[in-house]
């Protein structure tokens, strides 16, 4: 199995006013190439800061992350944003497409600042994933004509349309209703299969959760499982699971 | 950077997109954009359509379109007046032959006019003066006709002048002045002092002289600005220059010709001159003596200057006018004397200005004096040399002249026009011909030696010798040619005044204060500037070349005064859309920050989201700044199609007519795209730096 993330006893520490944060204290892992893995772990564990380092967006303040062979803290931003680009695809809690773009432009966007494809090229690639996402008739619309499933299909298809080789996932079902959120997981994990893209998403849901190969979880910035199974995790991860209310 | 080359079309359409979805944002900053841009448009054309009016004007006046003068003076030129009245001190050009030789043969050179200009007095004495003068003419030619019609006038006068003394008599607290004076004008009126007149005419004459002229306060002292050059030179060179009375001064000639605008405002008469002006307010200007009460001002002092009329009438006239005026007027009140009458006439209101207008001139201006010098005339007048002392001479009034499409305009009138030789006398500078008079005249005295250098200095320096031979009263005055020689003589070199001639060499060799250089062709002024300025500096002559504008004086430095608040205006609308296009873009950036973020995390390099503010405002500023122009363009096509109507004077001479029809030019409109592309790139700049170090992670925060 090729490795694909690498990440090797990483500290990250935030300033808060006077205090020092500290997010992830010593955390070391590995993903490989195809792998469907969630970062599971309370609000606060860190699994935010984790994909944030394995999606580019930041580096740690000790330790090595390496995304398909690169250290990110070697890079700098322009290299970290091109790495981004051409690796990396992204999906947001809040979906984060641009308003005044439609649905297609949207999509096309990635494939535009990579600036590989001809025109022709990029519509052919922009229908087919949009295709695959369900939103074939939706081509022209605007985001905020769409329902928030509908949205979230388009942020995938933006994630992927790129052919990445990694997906990160920040909490994609959190905004949606679960049945949404069921469809939306079970079309990625389709497209985890079909087009060999890992995928690495955070998630509460214990039900997402369970859709999974593997499963790691945080707590208070260190890694507390790292396994296949669900067993005995989603009750110790997710104290909603008990009653609790987050 | 190749990537942002391909994504531009993107950008382009987040920038557009992003500009209609806030609307009312781009709105504001557009209209401001667009306004500052129209101004620019409309101002700089309109600015470049008056300096090319007022180039056309000044050049082809009075200036050509470079004047070379002397680095010595202490003074600059300015030929259309400065701030001080007196001669400006601004050197000589001692040569003007020899300058003329030098630029004539340069290239683009089309000639060279000789100039100089000072400022002569022309003294008319008073009414009562000139009446004097008539009565001593006809006693010198034994016409008792004459001298009886004169005594009625002169007795007139004088009765007149008793009502104004007597009234000033009660008003005053010193009399016995006042009671002298009263005595003389009595004394003139009584029948025995007018008793054998001729019998005792030189000292009756002497009495009314000495004892009654100065009675009358109005005396007649007018100044000329008059500007010396080569009278035929100088109709060729001024295409704007045109005759209106009289003729041009022949060639070979010596003489004057007065400004038209000088003529009609200093030397009219002054009843006549404010008719003239309410004229022209009612009908230029478009004010009514209905309801506007500066007009009515002005009519009510106009008509308080009857006395002026009745002062220039004879007997007969009188009692003439006495007679029409009643008539006119249907007057039946035999208790109005005529000054009642007068007065009542010049009265005007909005229903009779024109009639009375035209009744004037065509029934009582015939009998008046209407101008104090008439073309044909030969007049004194005098001046101060440039040492300072008083010199006078005769000089005939050949015509009046105007320049075409200022006819109107005051500052048009500043000059009149001299030959070169009757300029140098009056400036100080010897004829041939007067070297000659001066050594006649000191054989005459008795004075024999003396040097060509000092004749000079004794001339117009009153040296000792001169003037203990002379009358040592004369001093005061400084030195008089014609005070040695009795009246008939003087007559008779007054009549001779129009005949003196000289040699178009004599133009040329000598003295010149200035010079003008017309061009053949006029857009290639700098460089030939350039051409004269090493030809000067290559002879070593003290002299420096100036352009049009600065020729002006005053009036050529008010278009770079207008120049500079209109930028001023310009430089603070900008400045305040730069704050406002700053401060939307900030707001936008903050509002963004999360679409941004994910550009970033997607990513969009930091050149891409730079691009896509600059992008943005500089597409607000294209679509603004085509609009403004474009509309300003129009306006100004519009105005340069109906004509921009001059509302007085100094704007009808820098419109160089009563309308400017200005155009714009490409340069006006490119000149305002790139000041708007400036402030666009300036005004956006920081917020857009900002932007670019919006960190990709601030993507993954949600939203709740």
């Amino acid at each position: 199995m090729e490795a694909i993330v690498e990440i090797e006893d990483v500290t990250k520490n935030y300033p808060l006013g006077k205090l020092v944060v500290q997010a992830l204290r010593g955390v070391s892992l590995t993903i490989n190439k195809g792998e469907f893995t969630t970062i599971a772990g309370p609000s606060g564990s860190g699994k935010t800061t984790l994909l944030n380092l394995i999606g580019c967006v930041d580096i740690p303040s000790d330790g090595a992350v390496r995304i398909a062979g690169h250290n990110t803290s070697a890079l700098n931003d322009a290299a970290l944003t091109n790495l981004r680009l051409r690796k990396l695809g992204f999906i947001f809690q809040s979906f984060n497409l641009i308003p005044v773009l439609d649905v297609f432009q949207n999509v096309e966007f990635p494939l535009l600042l990579q600036g590989e494809l001809t025109k022709e090229e990029r519509a052919q690639r922009v229908k087919e994933i949009l295709r695959r996402v369900g939103l074939t008739d939706q081509i022209h619309q605007r985001p905020n004509e769409l329902s928030g499933g509908q949205r979230q299909r388009v942020a995938i298809a933006r994630a992927l349309v790129t052919k990445p080789a990694i997906v990160l996932a920040d909490e994609p079902t959190a905004n949606l209703d679960s049945v949404t959120g069921n469809t939306i997981i079970e079309l990625m994990k389709e497209l985890n299969a079909t087009a060999e893209t890992t995928f690495i998403f955070s998630t509460h849901d214990p039900k997402v959760m369970r859709q999974a190969t593997r499963i790691i979880r945080l707590v208070d910035g260190k890694i507390v499982h790292d396994g296949a199974g669900t067993e005995g995790v989603i009750e110790a991860t997710d104290p909603a699971l008990a009653g609790e209310e987050e | 950077m190749g990537n942002l080359l391909v994504s531009l079309r993107i950008v382009f359409l987040i920038a557009m997109r992003n500009l209609t979805s806030h609307r009312v944002k781009s709105l504001i900053v557009g209209s401001i954009m667009a306004f500052g841009t129209m101004l620019m448009v409309v101002g700089t054309s309109l600015l470049d359509s008056v300096e090319e009016s007022m180039e056309k004007v000044v050049s082809s006046s009075l200036t050509g379109q470079l004047q070379i003068y002397s680095t010595q003076g202490r003074d600059e030129l300015s030929l259309f007046g400065g701030l001080t009245a007196s001669r400006p001190d601004i050197g000589e050009i001692e040569d003007f032959s020899k300058l003329k030789q030098l630029v004539e043969p340069i290239e683009n050179v089309e000639a060279i006019v000789p100039m100089g200009v000072t400022i002569a007095t022309g003294a008319g004495g008073n009414d009562i003066d000139s009446t004097l003068a008539d009565l001593r003419r006809a006693v010198d030619a034994n016409n008792s006709v004459e001298v009886k019609k004169l005594e009625g006038q002169i007795v007139q006068l004088a009765s007149l002048l008793e009502d104004e003394y007597e009234y000033r008599a009660k008003i005053a607290a010193d009399t016995e002045k006042l009671e002298q004076d009263l005595e003389v004008l009595q004394r003139v009126q009584e029948s025995d002092f007018w008793e054998d007149f001729d019998l005792n005419a030189n000292a009756r004459l002497m009495y009314l002289d000495t004892k009654l002229a100065p009675l009358a306060a109005d005396g007649k002292l007018f100044f000329l600005r008059l500007l010396g050059t080569d009278p035929q030179l100088f109709k060729k060179s001024f295409d704007r220059f045109e005759i209106d009375k009289g003729q041009m001064i022949p060639p070979g000639k010596r003489g004057v010709l007065l400004s038209r605008r000088a003529h009609e405002r200093f030397l009219k008469h002054r009843v006549a001159r404010q008719l003239d002006r309410v004229k022209r307010e009612i009908e230029v200007e478009g004010r009514s003596l209905e309801d506007d009460e500066l007009l009515q001002g002005r009519v009510r002092r106009l008509s308080r200057q009857y006395r002026r009329i009745l002062f220039q009438l004879d007997v007969a006239e009188t009692a003439r006018l006495d007679k029409m005026l009643r008539d006119y007027l249907s007057e039946d009140t035999p208790e109005d004397d005529l000054a009642k009458l007068v007065e009542k006439f010049l009265l005007v209101d909005s229903n009779n200005f024109d009639e009375r207008y035209n009744y004037f001139y065509e029934n009582i201006a015939p009998m008046i004096e209407l101008y104090r010098v008439n073309v044909g005339e030969t007049v004194t007048i005098q001046a101060f040399t440039r040492r300072g002392y008083l010199k006078g001479m005769n000089v005939k009034i050949w015509g009046t002249f105007q320049f075409k499409g200022i006819e109107d305009s005051d500052l048009a009138g500043v000059v009149n026009l001299t030959d070169m030789v009757t300029f140098r006398e009056l400036y100080g500078k010897m004829t041939d011909a007067q070297q000659a008079e001066l050594e006649e005249l000191r054989e005459e005295v008795g004075a024999d030696v003396v040097t060509r250098d000092e004749a000079e200095d004794a001339l117009f320096g009153g040296d000792a010798e001169l003037m203990e031979e002379g009358q040592p009263g004369e001093l005061t005055e400084g030195f008089d040619e014609f005070a040695e020689v009795d009246v008939l003589e003087r007559d008779e070199r007054l009549a001779r005044a129009g005949e003196l001639t000289y040699e178009q060499e004599e133009i040329d060799s000598g003295l010149a204060l200035n010079a003008a250089v017309i061009l053949k062709d006029r857009d290639r002024i700098k460089e030939t500037r350039s051409a004269i300025e090493a030809a000067i500096a290559r002879e070593g002559l003290k002299l420096r070349v100036v352009n049009w504008q600065e020729a002006a004086g005053i009036v050529g430095q008010l278009i770079t005064v207008i120049r500079l608040v209109l930028y001023a205006a310009i430089f603070i609308i900008f400045l305040v859309a730069l704050v406002i296009i700053n401060n939307s873009m900030v707001m936008a950036t903050m509002e963004r920050v999360s679409e941004i973020g994910t550009m970033r995390a997607i990513g969009a390099p930091r050149g891409f989201i730079l691009v896509l503010f600059m992008l943005e405002t500089l597409a607000l500023g294209l679509i603004a700044g085509t609009l403004g122009g474009l509309s300003g363009a129009l306006m100004i096509e519009a105005a340069g199609f109906y004509g921009i109507p001059a509302y007085n004077e100094i704007v009808r001479f820098i419109f160089a007519g009563p309308y400017l029809y200005p155009h714009v030019t490409w340069g006006n409109v490119l000149l305002a795209a790139v000041v708007i592309f400036v402030v666009s790139v300036i005004a956006t700049l920081y917020p857009a730096i900002v932007a670019t170090r919006i960190q990709p992670v601030v993507a993954m925060r949600g939203r709740e």
